[in-house]
């Protein structure tokens, strides 16, 4: 049956999956993208919601990878919206890239220091980002290998560009990389929603409070790709399909509502899918954006070392992200902010301390009364999703715990949702009255739809025991995954989540590196 | 009887240890996984000449035993170890060694195939968390069976005569390795450490002293002796078997880099399957073999008759090339043997001019000297009474 033969096989059709199917397609491989879920693009997709589209888990964009869009031609249309830091006080702060100010136009006492701190921290991400472009060095192989010397060049570019920043700058950077986003960024600024601001956007997605170590790495991961945050016109779900686009350009075959029973492996090699209807799909590579752990149960356990297995299980990846969307029969008022500011990514961390302050109760199974929110109302950029004169919110909130105590009944949804509209009342009066429907995701909730393990935006903790060459976990970080053939190609690989693409493209390059296909 | 709460403090007394202590005249004991074990009972000369001629017995309790059950039992130990447990049959003993995912051996032990779904592994260092870690995601149970299970080592030409004596006739077709039950509760395996006649004996605790009786009863008139570790190592070591910690380093135990060995360097290539599937180390163990043994572990006869435990190892007299592992006088082939670990490619493709280099004190004043060493491919000490089935009555 030529229909099931492949040179690669691609798991999970999330916009990871779909790059490295691309990736490989270009490369003149034939290529079938396996999805559980009905629909393709896992956490970049869209969902009906009331007659709206919106998007239903990731909503926007800040770390595309430029390389990633340009390879695959991918039309994306975006528009760039300012973040609007609220304020319990009213005097909401406007940020938009360098610049920060009042959102009555006041000029903000810490715009210097903010403007330098961002540039600083933009030029080191830029630096950082160089490491996103490949698989993390593994410098194993000794000097006299030209694999390792080639490693080392790209390590040497990143060491020549620390040298150019100057000495001082150098230091800086080697001194803050591995340090915490609170007390960077209060060493420069007071506390207050610009400080909150940056703080929320260094913990987004992690279980871990800006006074933990490493929040400078993944606020400057944020940033690798200069930082600006877009909204996709379309919603999530047209990035999803331009992604899907590429590939079936390039001749992918994707198919959904596929349930994989188990890897074939012969003679410690991928030999292809075995789905649960029986059907046989062969390939001589398996590429997976399932999480790192449960990819190594489909392919079976006993393919992997202890040691690997022990990694795996113990990789930390509880989600603490929830998604809360909602369907408005009328556009809210935010107190103090124009149409065009309301347009904006509006945060609700009113300072570096309630940041912090709101993790506390997710390490015990438990929601801030205060949780921090980035909500956009993408329906003021882009009128064509959702019905004549409704709008759609659409609202992250971080530190909801996967393991909630007692569990996610339907109440402690509809707890949750009590809490976000509590929230944004203070800024939106009567925003609770326009609701006419309202979808809430709890990161187990999103661990079932998606897979993800604890439901994790990263699949797997930007930990700094979990980034680079140890990710998801020391041995496994160059895509390659224990047998021959398989390979990981999702958010747990190198470099990470986020919508970005570069795991895929990285681990379908690290396959033709290999010469796994013929 | 006083009811103790507390952990035990210090060393713990085996199930044996009742026998034993009367039984000490040297005096000499040594820790042993937390056991009180003899070194020497009487003299290691008599009690070594006893393992060759007559018939011995060493407590064995101490060892580390493990059962693991369950239908995934015989996947989880043909994931641990190199070996394909799948050929071995039920009621067979093999020896195994594992690896970890370097390829580098973590111990050696015994399994005992009970049948497909029931497995118990004995062996030196503590394994339970390495074993609970391999059963993980398999559907199969880890039990500790340490302090469960006594063990004795009947070894010794007579010791099958010993056996018959004590009722156990029932062991008498039994082949090298093969292990039953003999009677309830009562499970003896023809294997042991001296590469002589002998068997292991297995009992559940309570019956320890029940079962030393009832040999002992039975083994005066076969010379029966109790003895201690020091002169099993003599046995083991003309056997050529390896001890861990000696021989090589257990490497979860080694904090150092690079003290790991693969089995293939001490000699025991045969015991890796390739073939099996996956197991434990696979990947690094094929790239091994692929670079090549960078080390190995010999069997070697030093000229003279000093004992040369330590000893470093010379080529042409000048470039240090390796140490000995274990040295001993061997008494019944009146050779000074040890086993040497030695650097490749020396050992492999280079095995003449070898010097060992030998510290003697003559009356309290020390010399150095080198004196030759011829490698072995063979055990020093080979009786063919070790094998035949039935035994050889005496
Ligand atoms: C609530 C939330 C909000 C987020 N917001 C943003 C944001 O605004 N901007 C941003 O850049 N990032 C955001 N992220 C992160 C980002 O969405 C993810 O990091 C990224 O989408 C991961 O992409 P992926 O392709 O690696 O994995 P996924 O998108 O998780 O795709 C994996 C796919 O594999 C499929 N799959 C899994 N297991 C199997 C299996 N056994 N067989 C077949 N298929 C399988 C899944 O169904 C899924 O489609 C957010 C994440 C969350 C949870």
């Amino acid at each position: 049956m030529t229909d099931n033969r492949f040179d690669a096989v691609v798991i999970g059709a999330g916009h990871n999956g779909l790059t490295a199917a691309a990736t490989l397609a270009q490369q003149g491989k034939s290529v079938c993208v396996l999805e559980r879920a009905d629909r393709i693009g896992g956490m970049s997709r869209s969902a009906d919601l009331g007659g709206a589209t919106l998007p239903e888990m990731a909503h926007l964009l800040y770390n595309l990878n430029p390389g990633v869009a340009k390879s695959l031609g991918l039309k994306i249309a975006s528009r760039a919206l300012p973040t609007v830091a609220l304020c319990p006080a009213q005097q909401h702060v406007v940020i938009q890239g360098k610049t920060a100010q009042y959102a009555n136009g006041d000029a903000h006492p810490d715009a210097a220091a903010y403007a330098a701190l961002y540039q600083r921290l933009k030029t080191f991400a830029a630096l950082l980002g160089q490491l996103a472009e490949g698989a993390p060095p593994a410098l194993a192989g000794g000097m006299l290998n030209a694999k390792t010397l080639q490693e080392m060049m790209a390590l040497g570019k990143l060491g020549l560009g620390l040298k150019r920043l100057g000495k001082v700058e150098m230091r800086e950077f080697l001194r803050v990389i591995l340090s915490n986003a609170y007390d960077l960024i209060l060493d420069e600024l007071s506390d207050g929603p610009l400080a909150g601001a940056l703080a929320a956007d260094a913990v987004r997605g992690a279980y871990a409070g800006p006074r933990s170590p490493g929040t400078v790495f993944s606020l400057m991961y944020r940033l690798g790709n200069g930082g600006d945050v877009t909204l996709p016109i379309g919603g999530m779900g047209a990035v999803a399909a331009a992604f899907a686009d590429a590939a079936t350009k390039q001749g992918v075959q994707i198919r959904t509502d596929v349930d994989i029973a188990s890897l074939v492996i012969a003679n410690d090699r991928v030999q292809g899918v075995l789905l649960s209807d029986g059907t046989t799909i062969h390939a001589d590579a398996v590429l997976s954006s399932a999480g790192a752990m449960q990819t190594m149960q489909i392919a079976g356990i006993a393919h992997f070392d202890v040691e690997a297995t022990r990694r795996m299980r113990h990789l930390r990846n509880k989600g603490t992200t929830a998604k809360v969307n909602l369907v408005l029969r009328n556009l809210p008022a935010f107190t103090g902010l124009t149409r065009e500011q309301t347009a904006g990514r509006l945060l609700v961390a009113p300072s570096a301390v309630a940041v912090e302050r709101a993790f506390n109760p997710a390490k015990y199974g438990g929601i801030s009364k205060s949780p921090l929110i980035e909500a956009v109302i993408p329906t003021l950029t882009d009128t064509t999703l959702a019905p004549d004169g409704t709008h759609i919110l659409s609202a992250i909130v971080s530190y909801v715990p996967h393991g909630l105590e007692g569990g996610w009944t339907d109440a402690a949804r509809a707890d949750l949702l009590d809490r976000v509209v509590q929230t944004l009342e203070a800024y939106a009066p009567g925003i609770g009255e326009l609701i006419t429907h309202s979808q809430v995701l709890s990161p187990a909730d999103i661990e079932t739809m998606t897979g993800a393990p604890g439901g994790h935006w990263h699949h797997a903790e930007m930990g700094i025991d979990q980034i680079l060459t140890v990710r998801p976990a020391n041995l496994m970080a160059r895509y390659a995954f224990g047998v021959g053939g398989l390979y990981l190609c999702g958010a747990s690989a190198h470099p990470g989540g986020d919508v970005m693409g570069a795991a895929g493209r990285n681990a379908a390059m690290q396959v033709i590196k290999d010469g796994v296909l013929r | 009887m006083v009811k103790v709460n507390h952990v035990p403090m210090g060393l713990i007394e085996t199930p044996f240890h009742a026998r034993l202590e009367p039984l000490s005249r040297a005096k000499s004991w040594t820790g042993w996984a937390g056991f009180i074990s003899p070194l020497v009972l009487d003299t290691v000369e008599f009690e070594y000449f006893a393992i060759r001629n007559q018939t011995t017995l060493f407590d064995i309790s101490p060892m580390h035993k493990y059962r693991v059950t369950g239908p995934d039992a015989a996947a989880v130990m043909n994931r641990l170890v190199t070996r394909d447990v799948t050929k071995i049959a039920d009621g067979r003993v093999g020896y195994v060694m594992w690896c970890d995912e370097e390829g580098m051996l973590i111990d050696d032990g015994t399994l005992f195939r009970f049948s497909a779904t029931d497995f118990r592994l004995c062996c030196q260092e503590p394994m339970l968390t390495w074993l609970l870690d391999t059963a993980w995601g398999f559907d199969a149970q880890v039990l500790d069976e340490s302090d469960a299970i006594a063990g004795l080592s009947l070894q010794g030409p007579t010791s099958w005569s010993l056996l018959q004596d004590a009722g156990f006739a029932a062991a008498q077709n039994m082949k090298p390795f093969d292990w039953r039950e003999v009677e309830p509760d009562i499970w003896i395996s023809r294997t042991g450490f001296t590469g002589d006649l002998g068997y292991e004996l297995w009992v559940p605790k309570a019956k320890a002293l029940d079962l030393w009786d009832r040999l002992w009863a039975a083994g005066d008139h076969w010379g029966v002796r109790a003895i201690g570790f020091e002169a099993l190592n003599l046995c083991r070591i003309e056997a050529g078997f390896v001890a861990a910690g000696v021989d090589f380093q257990p490497v979860h135990a080694v904090m150092r880099l690079h003290r790991g060995r693969t089995p293939i360097e001490l000699g025991f290539g045969k015991m890796v399957h390739f073939d099996k599937g996956h197991f434990n180390g696979r990947r690094a163990l094929l790239q091994h073999r692929e670079a090549g043994a960078r080390y190995t572990l010999a069997k070697i006869d030093i000229a003279g008759f000093k004992p040369a435990n330590g000893a470093l190892i010379y080529h042409r007299k000048k470039k240090e090339v390796g140490f000995v592992t274990s040295g001993v006088w061997s008494p019944t082939t009146k050779r000074n043997i040890a086993l040497a670990e030695l650097k490749a490619p020396y050992g492999i493709e280079i095995k003449d001019d070898l010097w060992a280099e030998i510290y003697v004190n003559e009356e309290g004043r020390w010399d150095k000297r080198l004196v030759p060493v011829t490698l072995q491919d063979k055990p020093f000490f080979i009786n063919q009474r070790a094998r035949a089935t039935p035994p050889h009555p005496f």
